[in-house]
């Protein structure tokens, strides 16, 4: 017995002295973690932030242009295995928005994700002795104004439900703020873009940002181009009508350039690059996403612009909706998505003049617009309400499908006018707040 | 040298010890009187034994009043005490209906009889397993089999895919499925997405995989033919020592090993037919029932009237599709014998099965050869060795957001008037419908799994020391399963849905490794016939090592699938790795035969915790008291009267990763990014520990002819992981936590009978009964709608104070519960009846009661228009139902919620056995014929009560357009030789 417990001693010794010497860890097989990067960042590391921001804005971006084009009655997303395209975005019979559903937890989501990205990237630009002061401003700017343009597009769902600004910590969460609020933090946060882009130089690839011919938006001066066109957009949602108008001056904005110059979401073919996920081929069934029947009966004759909405060999339908017309904006996989671009500025240029009572201004602007798109020159009245009219029409007709109408026709108080196609349907004014944020 | 002498006179010690003996021979028979092939006879506080013949007969040397002790599987043991005179005698063994002598495993390296054991351990015998209506695979055979277990399979797809939950959920997104170990190995049951999300969407993230690609289950894998028992430990009381995997239960499978004698030939060749279960039925359009359809668009209307006006056919594309008859066949050889030194056990088998859907099915050819070899006296070695090859073709089903590709969806929103087939060149009409035609996705479409794998193990016995009081032995167990998984999947660019990415293939290659061992030291001591002692201790280690490659092709070369001849080539790869190392020490006390004390404990430690070298400790510990053994109550009316009761934990290890926060790569025409992952880390993360109690008595009456199992267990996971959803604002998504407690606690009575007994026909029959309720007792993170589809379309929920598997959703008037996936109890009865020893009936029954699917199958034909009852107007508004139903949709998800109650005949067999036969060579010839999964009873409202799109994981029973279930019938013979 003795003998018995003499062995088993030594054994189980042997045996914990054995397992202490091999004790694993792994570490992560699969991905590099945040916490390399924030060490000691190489400008190979931040460069390869900046691509992952850039690359994240796509993602989800089709469900944003989904939950904006659907409720502001732009077009249709039909998909026979996903009911609430149509029913809970278009409010039909008494159903209403779920806080808990894929069309505001995604996109929602998605956003303060590149957010985080941004604040890791400005933390990694910090901390990173390996590069010069004027390298460090030109991550800092490119972060910042990504920041904010990510933060205005989750307001233009949640509107006066807020956002949250202050999301450094992701344990201590700063509190949402009402969309005044919201607004004003958006535009300083540019801002403080611009005045680090000031001083920057900007040496990184962003795939987006070539612009065109001459006028590229990949180094510092192009990036604050880009952050000026932001603020216009973010001042007239704001209604400061002179603010715009002075960002627009140091902006892209030019009343005889190209309407598409500007900064895009780009998309490829290669190994972890995205398709385009708003292209649908025309004449498809099962998916697609079909222009709302008003599109064309609303667009003046001769509109070039009516080639955004092309007629199908036969109609599409589902649960009472039906469209003889597919979208046709973006018209291949690799087809590019505009962030802002020129004609949208144009458009900002007559809204503001029109509002500061400066008519002719914004006539001028409008039919460079109208005669952008074979129209004749503009012959209504020339009263403020009367343009306001003609600015919002030529915005629903140029900027269709790029995530503007219902956003436009709320700030002017007038969703009541968009159209009801079924007994019982809504227009939604705002989405509830995702339910992880309650 | 010293020491080879040494050795020497050790082995030959016992031959001179028994210098005196005599010989005694005789016969074992059973109960009817039919020998007993392969009973074990052995001489009590000795080692020496023998095994009987095929007659039963047997003969060994024995000391003068020896006491025998004979036994065999599924008999009583009988005790013998042979005096000085007999040499020969005739031993009786009663059928032990209520399996008290069965051996059960309950250490690591030591075992214990039913009727000392302090757990209710589940057995299911070869017989039951796969000797009534053989399932297709290992995982379906399991199912209604095993009291105490919510066993579920996903869907009805070719190679199976089954969900296992014993006593109740014991995880919420960690691990809930038990550890399976076959002949000491640790077997892999992971599942690996093929990459179908690029096909379906289900998930809209744009990842290529998703929990709804509904993979197979890696167990699947195994042949139920080679099985000879499985035991299954339901909780931490029982599986405490297996430590680390073992919080969700472990499934102890033994294979048949070989015995001394004649080598036996048996050739098993099995033919039958598979054909589906259910079918729902299509909506009969007419112009009358689309005129009073307010979601019938004019355009439809129209196509309606143009395809009536040619005369179209109307098809019924539910049953072109699901309605194709599969055959099945399956044949097995298999060889056993051996000598008193070596036995042998090689079997090979081959199944080829087709679906219910043209181009499905199933393909699994085994071998496996288990030697088990005595080197010395002292020292003896097993080995077990399995090559699987297995091929499922699976279809594309389930859950999908592109618009109709798979193909229940696609079937959804197509009506009967439309015309789908192909013409005489082949070539199929686009589905003006949907965003495939599901025939030609059928016809043409690819979605296969096939797997090589290895499992090899090998068990060591070493005796150390050996006297009558006591013996010290070695026992090394270990082993390696490997397999290479090639996931195909190819829906070519002719392929109507395939208009943007002109042909897409996606190859996978997954690598598995996974190795564990456990080396124990064990010791018995039995100072005399009334007390003893058997002491355990050893280390364990298990390694893990996953590899897998997803290759996604589109823009193919036409015709071609190899990934290389594409336009645009994704690669993900995934990697975990994994080193779990405990230590365990285990002591089991027996006095006088009637009580047993257990008490162990385990320490453990897990390269995936957020400390990988700390050891976190997992006591248990049992006690069994057989009040009639013990003489306090009288052997009379009652039996065997046992109380028991067990205290165990284990644990269960965090996924792997989950204590990094990672950078997630993309690509933006070709500037490589990185973008901080939707998971955070969680770097402090901690096994999730469980602690069971389990108490029950056990009885028998009628001399062990009923026999009676009550257990009440209570079982409390601490600290549960769960996959947590943040605020999505902090810009990640989710993280695993330590998110609470939950409690599970439950009854199950078991009763095993032997009613009729005669001559000519005996019955046995076994009765159970089991249920489970849990209750989140402490949650640290708001409660949010977790798994399925939010509140609209019902939801599970974890809330403090509720069920774990509670389902919530739209009430009308707000949220409020709606149902519980949790069945409200479960029953199943095995029956075997055996006429004149020669024709067996064999049924299983299962009655699951209570418990809620979230039903979408019947929402997406109501959406597509398509469903039987549309144009029935049932409801207040006056509307067509299947119309009525959608205007539901954000006002109340009870519609989806239903009840998923269950009486089904899951197998029912008639066996008969040819034993005198004209030609001398052939044994035996039986022959059978059985049905499985004929007959259901439910008012279930889909293809099948029994679901789950989203996998094995938590959120079960969830019902979106799955491969519908289908019944087999065969019809078997076998031959002995």
């Amino acid at each position: 017995m003795k003998k018995i417990i003499i062995i088993k001693t030594v054994f189980l010794l042997s045996v914990i002295f054995l397992f202490n010497s091999c004790k694993k860890d792994y570490g992560n097989l699969n991905n590099a973690t945040v916490e390399d990067f924030l060490k000691n960042a190489s400008p190979g590391d931040l460069n390869n932030l900046v691509s992952g921001t850039e690359a994240g804005m796509r993602n989800v971006i089709d469900l944003y242009l989904d939950d904006v084009g659907t409720i502001g009655r732009e077009g249709y997303h039909f998909l026979t295995s996903e009911p609430r395209y149509v029913l809970d975005l278009l409010g039909a019979s008494n159903g209403t928005l779920s806080s808990s559903n894929f069309y505001i937890t995604n996109p929602w989501a998605a956003r303060y994700r590149v957010i985080k990205n941004c604040n890791t990237l400005i933390q990694a630009a910090t901390n990173s002795t390996l590069i010069t002061d004027g390298q460090k401003k030109g991550y800092l700017g490119f972060a910042k104004t990504v920041k904010a343009y990510q933060l205005l597009l989750n307001l233009n769902l949640t509107d006066s439900n807020g956002i949250r600004i202050d999301v450094d910590n992701p344990d201590n969460l700063g509190p949402f703020v009402d969309n005044t609020e919201a607004l004003t933090a958006i535009i300083s946060l540019l801002d403080l873009a611009k005045t680090d882009l000031s001083t920057a130089s900007v040496a990184f690839p962003i795939a987006g940002f070539t612009g065109s011919g001459t006028e590229r938006f990949d180094d510092a001066a192009g990036l604050t181009k880009f952050n000026r066109a932001l603020a216009a957009r973010v001042a007239v949602y704001q209604q400061s009508w002179t603010g715009a108008l002075s960002a627009l001056n140091e902006s892209f904005f030019g009343l005889n350039k190209d309407f598409n110059l500007g900064v895009y979401h780009v998309f490829g073919t290669g190994s972890g690059d995205q398709l385009n996920p708003m292209f649908i081929p025309q004449n498809q069934t099962g998916e697609t996403r079909v222009a709302h029947p008003s599109y064309a009966t609303d667009i003046a004759a001769g509109d070039d612009r009516i080639n955004k909405a092309t007629l199908r060999a036969s109609p599409a339908s589902l649960n009472g909706l039906t469209s003889n017309r597919d979208v046709w904006v973006y018209t291949s996989v690799t087809a590019p998505m505009p962030v802002i671009r020129n004609e949208e500025l144009i458009l900002v240029y007559a809204e503001a003049n029109i509002q500061t009572n400066n008519l002719a201004e914004g006539v001028k602007a409008l039919n460079i617009i109208r005669k952008g798109h074979q129209l004749t020159d503009y012959s209504g009245a020339m009263t403020k309400a009367a343009l306001i009219d003609e600015m919002l029409n030529q915005r629903r007709f140029s900027l269709f499908f790029e995530g503007h109408r219902w956003i436009d026709m709320r700030r002017y108080g007038r969703l009541n006018q968009l159209p009801l196609d079924r007994a019982g349907d809504d227009v939604w004014t705002e989405f509830p707040l995702p339910v992880t944020e309650q | 040298m010293l020491l080879k002498t040494v050795w020497l006179f050790l082995i030959l010690l016992p031959g001179i010890l028994l210098a005196q003996n005599k010989t005694l021979s005789g016969q074992v028979i059973s109960a009817n009187g039919t020998p007993v092939a392969g009973a074990t006879i052995s001489v009590k506080n000795s080692s020496i034994t023998t095994i009987a013949d095929a007659d039963g007969r047997f003969s060994l040397s024995v000391p003068p009043n020896a006491v025998l002790t004979v036994s065999s599987t599924g008999l009583k043991t009988q005790t013998i005490k042979t005096g000085a005179s007999i040499t020969e005698l005739q031993v009786r063994l009663d059928e032990d209906v209520a399996r008290l002598d069965e051996i059960v495993v309950t250490g690591l390296s030591t075992t214990v009889k039913r009727r000392n054991l302090a757990n209710a351990v589940a057995t299911i015998s070869s017989k039951q397993l796969n000797g009534t209506a053989p399932a297709q695979t290992f995982d379906a055979a399991l199912e209604g089999k095993i009291p105490g277990a919510y066993i579920n399979a996903n869907s009805g797809a070719p190679g199976g895919g089954i969900s296992v939950k014993l006593r109740g959920v014991t995880s919420v997104y960690g691990n809930s499925q038990p550890l399976y170990v076959v002949d000491g190995v640790f077997v892999d049951n992971s599942s690996t997405s093929a990459g179908l999300n690029v096909l379906t969407k289900a998930l809209k993230t744009g990842s290529p995989t998703s929990n709804q690609d509904n993979p197979s289950s890696r167990i699947a894998d195994l042949n139920a033919a080679d099985i000879e028992n499985i035991e299954i430990l339901k909780g931490a009381s029982a599986a405490a020592i297996y430590g680390s995997k073992a919080s969700g239960g472990v499934i102890i499978i033994t294979t048949k090993r070989g015995k001394a004698g004649k080598t036996k030939i048996s050739v098993s060749q099995d033919l039958g037919t598979i054909k589906v279960r259910k079918l729902l039925g299509v909506r009969n359009f007419t112009e009358a029932n689309l005129a009073r359809d307010p979601a019938a668009s004019p355009f439809l209307v129209q196509q309606f009237k143009d395809a009536a006006a040619a005369g179209a056919e109307i098809h019924d594309y539910e049953k072109e599709v699901y309605g194709n008859t599969g055959f099945s066949r399956n044949t097995i050889l298999s060889l056993s014998g051996g000598n008193d030194k070596t036995t042998f056990n090689f079997s090979a088998a081959q199944k080829d099965e087709s679906g219910i859907v043209k181009n499905t099915g199933y393909q699994n050819t085994a071998m496996r050869l288990n030697v088990d070899h005595k080197i010395t006296e002292n020292i003896k070695i097993g080995l077990s060795t399995n090559y699987i090859n297995s091929s499922a073709d699976r279809g594309l089903f389930g859950n999908e957001n592109s618009g109709g590709v798979t193909t229940g969806v696609a079937l959804s929103s197509t009506p009967g008037f439309v015309q789908l087939g192909a013409d005489a060149g082949g070539n199929y009409p686009a589905n003006p419908f949907a965003a495939s035609n599901p025939l030609q996705n059928i016809a043409l479409g690819r979605n296969n799994e096939s797997v090589n794998r290895f499992i090899t193990g090998v068990n060591l016995d070493i005796s150390l020391q050996k006297n009558s009081h006591s013996n010290t032995k070695v026992i090394a167990r270990g082993g390696v399963d490997f397999y290479n998984l090639q996931t195909n999947v190819l829906f070519p660019g002719i392929l109507q849905s395939q208009a943007t990415s002109k042909g897409t293939s996606i190859q996978g290659f997954t690598r598995s490794l996974n190795t564990n061992y456990i080396l124990s030291l064990v010791n018995n001591f039995t100072p005399s016939d009334k007390f003893s002692l058997t002491t355990s201790a050893g280390i364990t280690q298990e390694t893990g090592d996953y590899n897998n490659l997803l290759n996604i092709a589109t823009q193919l070369i036409s015709g071609q699938s190899n990934v290389s001849q594409a336009g645009s080539l994704n690669a993900t790869q995934l990697r975990t790795k994994y080193l779990n190392s405990g230590i365990f020490i285990q002591e089991e006390a027996t006095i006088i035969d009637a009580v047993t004390l257990t008490a162990g404990v385990r320490f453990d430690r897990s390269s995936n915790n957020g400390d990988e070298g700390k050891y976190y400790t997992y006591p248990k510990a049992g006690i069994s008291w057989n009040l009639t053994n013990m003489g306090l109550l009288k052997e009379g009316f009652f039996e065997n009267i046992k109380l028991r009761a067990a205290y165990g934990q284990a644990n269960n290890v965090p996924a792997y990763g989950s204590k990094f926060t990672s950078l997630a790569v993309s690509n933006i025409t070709g500037f490589p990014g990185v973008i901080v992952d939707i998971q955070a880390g969680q770097a402090d993360i901690k096994p999730e520990r469980q602690t069971e109690f389990e108490t029950g008595l056990d009885f028998s009456l009628f001399k062990g002819h009923l026999g009676f199992e009550l257990t009440y267990y209570s079982k409390t996971i601490k600290d549960f992981l769960m996959l947590t959803n943040l605020q999505a604002s902090s810009g990640y998504s989710t993280k695993w936590l330590n998110a609470g407690d939950l409690r599970n606690h439950g009854i199950e009575l078991g009763m095993n009978a032997r009613p009729i007994q005669s001559r000519n026909i005996t019955w046995n029959t076994s009765v159970n009964f089991w249920m489970n309720r849990s209750k989140v007792t402490k949650l640290t993170i708001p409660s949010i709608p977790q798994g399925s589809f939010g509140y609209v379309l019902g939801s599970f929920q974890i809330q403090e104070g509720k069920s774990a598997t509670q389902i919530l959703g739209l009430n009308g008037t707000g949220v409020g519960v709606l149902g519980d996936a949790e069945p409200t109890f479960q029953m199943n009865t095995y029956n075997e009846i055996t006429f004149f020893n020669k024709l067996s009936l064999r049924f299983l029954l299962h009655w699951k009661k209570g418990g809620q699917n979230v039903n979408l199958t019947s929402l997406q034909n109501d959406f597509g228009g398509t469903s039987v009852d549309y144009d029935n107007v049932s409801n207040k508004a006056g509307l067509p139902d299947g119309f009525y139903r959608i205007t539901q949709v954000g006002v109340s998800a009870e519609e989806f919620v239903q009840t998923s109650t269950y009486l089904r005949l899951r197998e029912i067999g008639l066996y008969y056995s040819f034993t005198s036969l004209p030609v001398k060579w052939v044994k035996s010839v039986r022959v059978g014929v059985s049905l499985n999964n004929y007959l259901t009873v439910t008012k279930y409202n889909s293809y099948d009560p029994e679901v789950s799109n989203f996998g094995t994981g938590f959120s079960t029973g969830v019902d979106v357009d799955p491969y519908p279930s289908s019944k087999r019938a065969n019809f078997h013979v076998t031959f002995d030789f």
